[in-house]
């Protein structure tokens, strides 16, 4: 990957630094084709997380083209652009690359921050915000006002500090066309799989509406943030199956992360789904047959930018997400 | 049609793939030959490796060749080791797909090897939940078939779709037939045990990513569809180039040349999806009618020699290497007049596209492998901008490139800029890697999947095959009873001349692709 150009620029000149860098082919370098799915904005508050998002979204734009426009709020008056293209070749013969411009803001500018960036965005092409960090507060205007043209709001749960960051996620995906995108879903993507899986055999989904009980555990330091995606995957199994469910969140190891998951049936048997690190796959077993029958998937990266990029890769919002969300919501209410 | 009876499993809900088929035993007769180790058992692997398949998907394989399960499976791993999409193979993954493989050793006439089989798919329905459900697939020359099909009817183990017990299904591959007298005898013997909804022909084709999305391009999008007619298409190019010569396949392809090998299957294919009528219903037999009303549209060979070229290599050039004439090549007649290139103008006499000429070509040792279709639009109906420029505008042209590097692209005149009216033609692109990334799935993988869950729409049905050689045989009979021998060509070029006539002669030039 490189950074062919670089360029101060006010707004009012980035489409033309930007159609000057795609004119510019250097001799003998392989052709640059243009491409672009998404505008992808990051919102950093705090420098970490600036940094944070210079180095996620190149690696994202690698497999997912998109214009990134990175967010950076800095002390003081300042309102700042640069652009820059992220190339990576494909073959020998050509670079494919995509657009990244950043806005640096100082926070008594906050205001001008959601006009620029939709002027910036590519027109008709689909927009996703990834908010690092804590959700906004609702009595933020400027938070509001980024989301005005968003169809996804990318956060990470994992990273909430308590059940209020879940209840504003849910009122920001029932009162506005954003849909939310979390990053703990897409690690919980392995264990659901495994989990249907478990069930695809027509005796086992016989056996789905006599689940009575789960459970479930994951690893870390007792943290709500620790503890969400096991609310997740809870509130999935609670909300597809439409019913209650007993619920059993234990502390595992140090790694933070799920490690097992029982199914316990009305009858006492038992079904499972486990986290074999050593050859980093999930398994599951159940017993439908005369000899029990297992399903193993891989587990995908748990890094930054491949999470993003498989949120980014599904073109349609997630109802099931939803779905989850209210159900996890509704659950971590009610532990406390 | 899909024969699952149990109800959905909600779980599956905005996964990667919502529906998986239930598991079943997939019995692969043949299961030594080289269509089992290069193609199926990777993209079934592959399969496993996406998650498609369900806990207890069987595989037994079915040979004369000496194996046990133990060896059997020791030989697939090394075939997908060398052969899957998905490398390096993935021993967790392996070690549980490896579990149901297995195999069985028997003569494919030998009625006791049915026995042993029908009593080892038994034992899976108990230990591997696969519920009575079979697939068979005959990885077989067409001699083998009628021995097959019998020897399944004898033991009960076909099940007919009315009788209310779990399916079965027969996956069969090319050729079918060698001329329309060969593909009804073939059909007889297969519909013979298996009635025409429980076969499913493999033309591999179709199950490539870029075929399929003709149909998308075509209906599910708004601005195409409108201008899809002899009203604004001048005529449409198929190109199926490869590069190569025909490698070890002397034998059969001295039986069946190019056309018989191309273009009665592939390319009759890419025709009538480009060419057919919207289905009424996104469903196999909908869209399969209209594929065979374009068949039956196809205007006649017969007395028409002059829309059909055929070709053979001479000795040539490609990639910077000498290679060898066709008459040169192993198992191949040095007198041989079977054509490894042919180009035909066709006509589809219906209300759209009547007049409208289809160009296709196909031949081996071309400069290189590409198959691709080509729309040349009319060019705009007043040349108003003509005593102002500089030069002639081009018609438009979108090219659907099938592979590789597959994707689109529309061609159209812009100007250049500056004080006089000049124009350039300039190209919009669209890859599918740019865009989408990775490596689309092998076309087996998609094929196989669509016969377990019981989709027939990217197969072959009976009547598509019959009606496509009742149309092609004319021509083949001409060309047997010819007094003269294909026109040679140089490999490495794009054929022989008479091919460019063919089409230079209506005023118009071949693609380059």
């Amino acid at each position: 990957m490189t950074s062919i150009a670089d360029a101060r620029v006010d707004p009012a000149k980035i489409e033309r630094e930007l159609a000057a860098l795609w004119r510019s082919e250097h001799e003998g370098a392989p052709r640059l084709t243009r491409a672009a799915l998404w505008n992808v904005v990051a919102y950093a508050q705090h420098p970490h997380e600036h940094q944070l998002a210079e180095q996620v979204m190149p690696d994202v734009s690698v497999t997912v083209p998109q214009r990134t426009i990175i967010v950076a709020e800095q002390e003081g008056e300042t309102l700042d652009s640069w652009i820059s293209a992220n190339c990576h070749l494909v073959g020998a013969e050509r670079q494919i690359c995509s657009e990244e411009i950043t806005i640096s803001a100082g926070k008594s500018r906050r205001g001008h921050i959601a006009p620029l960036v939709a002027s910036l965005l590519l027109p008709n092409m689909p927009v996703a915000v990834w908010w690092l960090g804590d959700l906004p507060d609702e009595n933020e205007k400027h938070a509001d006002e980024m989301l005005d043209d968003a169809d996804r709001l990318i956060v990470d749960s994992s990273q909430f500090d308590s059940v209020t960051d879940l209840v504003r996620l849910r009122k920001i995906t029932k009162s506005t066309r954003t849909a939310a995108a979390d990053l703990n879903w897409v690690r919980l993507e392995e264990w659901r799989t495994a989990t249907a899986a478990l069930f695809d055999p027509p005796a086992m989904r016989e056996r789905l509406q006599n689940i009575r009980a789960v459970r479930i555990t994951a690893g870390g330091d007792g943290s709500f943030g620790a503890q969400a995606e096991s609310l997740l995957y809870c509130g999935w199994l609670m909300a597809q199956l439409k019913s209650e469910l007993e619920i059993d969140i234990a502390r595992g190891d140090e790694e933070r992360h799920m490690q097992s998951i029982e199914i316990r049936f009305e009858d006492g048997s038992t079904a499972a789904v486990n986290r074999d690190s050593g050859r980093n796959v999930v398994v599951g077993t159940g017993d439908a047959n005369a000899e029990p029958l297992d399903c193993v998937v891989r587990l995908q990266t748990r890094e930054l930018a491949g999470l993003i990029a498989r949120q980014l890769r599904k073109p349609e919002n997630d109802r099931v997400y939803e779905k989850a969300l209210h159900a996890a919501t509704e659950l971590a209410g009610r532990r406390g | 049609m899909t024969t699952t009876d149990a109800a959905p499993n909600p779980l599956r809900e905005g996964l990667e793939r919502e529906r998986v088929p239930d598991p079943s035993v997939l019995v692969i007769f043949g299961a030594s030959g080289d269509l089992t180790q290069r193609k199926l058992l990777p993209a079934l692997y592959s399969l496993a490796h996406d998650g498609l398949l369900p806990p207890g998907q069987t595989i037994i394989g079915f040979a004369r060749q000496e194996y046990n399960d133990e060896s059997f499976r020791k030989a697939m791993r090394e075939a997908c080791d060398k052969h899957a999409r998905t490398k390096p193979v993935d021993d967790a993954i392996w070690d549980v797909f490896a579990r149901g493989l297995f195999y069985e050793q028997g003569d494919f006439g030998d009625a006791s090897a049915y026995q042993r089989l029908r009593k080892r798919l038994e034992e899976f329905d108990a230990t591997r939940g696969t519920g009575g459900r079979r697939l068979y697939y005959l990885a077989v020359p067409p001699q083998f078939f009628e021995p097959i099909a019998d020897r399944l009817g004898d033991e009960k183990m076909v099940h007919s779709p009315d009788s209310g017990e779990p399916y079965t299904r027969v996956i069969i591959e090319k050729p079918f037939g060698h001329d329309l007298a060969t593909a009804l005898e073939l059909n007889r013997v297969v519909v013979r045990a298996f009635s025409e909804a429980q076969v499913f022909r493999i033309d591999h084709y179709l199950g490539k990513e870029t075929v399929q999305n003709l149909m998308t391009l075509r209906f599910a999008n708004g601005l195409f569809e409108p201008f899809w007619n002899r009203q604004y298409i001048d005529h449409i190019q198929f190109t199926v180039a490869e590069s190569i010569g025909v490698e070890k396949r002397g034998n059969y392809f001295e039986q069946s040349g190019i056309a018989r090998d191309i273009i009665q299957n592939h390319m009759l294919q890419l025709v009538s999806l480009v060419a057919m009528e919207p289905p009424a219903a996104f469903d196999a037999n909908a869209i399969r009618d209209e594929k065979v009303k374009v068949l039956r549209a196809l205007r006649e060979l017969r007395g028409h020699e002059e829309n059909a070229v055929r070709g053979q290599y001479a000795a040539g050039s490609i990639s910077g290497e000498e290679v060898p004439a066709y008459r040169q090549e192993e198992n191949v007649d040095p007198q041989s007049r079977v054509e490894t290139f042919a180009a035909l103008r066709l006509f589809i006499d219906n209300w759209r596209w009547a007049d409208v000429p289809f160009y296709v070509r196909a031949g081996k040792r071309l400069p290189k492998r590409v198959t691709e279709i080509s729309i040349h639009f009319r060019p705009a109906p007043f040349a108003l901008l003509k005593t102002l420029m500089r030069n002639p505008p081009t018609p438009n042209v979108l090219a659907i490139r099938i592979q590789p590097d597959e994707g689109i692209a529309l061609k159209f005149d812009a100007k250049v800029p500056g004080p006089e009216m000049r124009t350039a033609p300039v190209t919009m692109d669209f890859r599918y890697e740019t865009s989408f990334g990775g490596e689309p799935p092998e076309a087996y993988e998609r094929l196989l999947l669509e016969a377990m869950e019981g989709d027939a729409t990217l197969f072959a049905r009976r009547d598509e095959i019959e009606t496509a050689w009742a149309w092609l045989d004319p021509l083949l009979e001409s060309w047997s009873q010819s007094g003269s021998g294909p026109e040679m060509y140089a490999a490495g070029t794009w054929g022989p001349e008479a091919a460019d006539r063919l089409i230079e002669g209506d005023g118009r030039r071949w693609r380059r692709p």
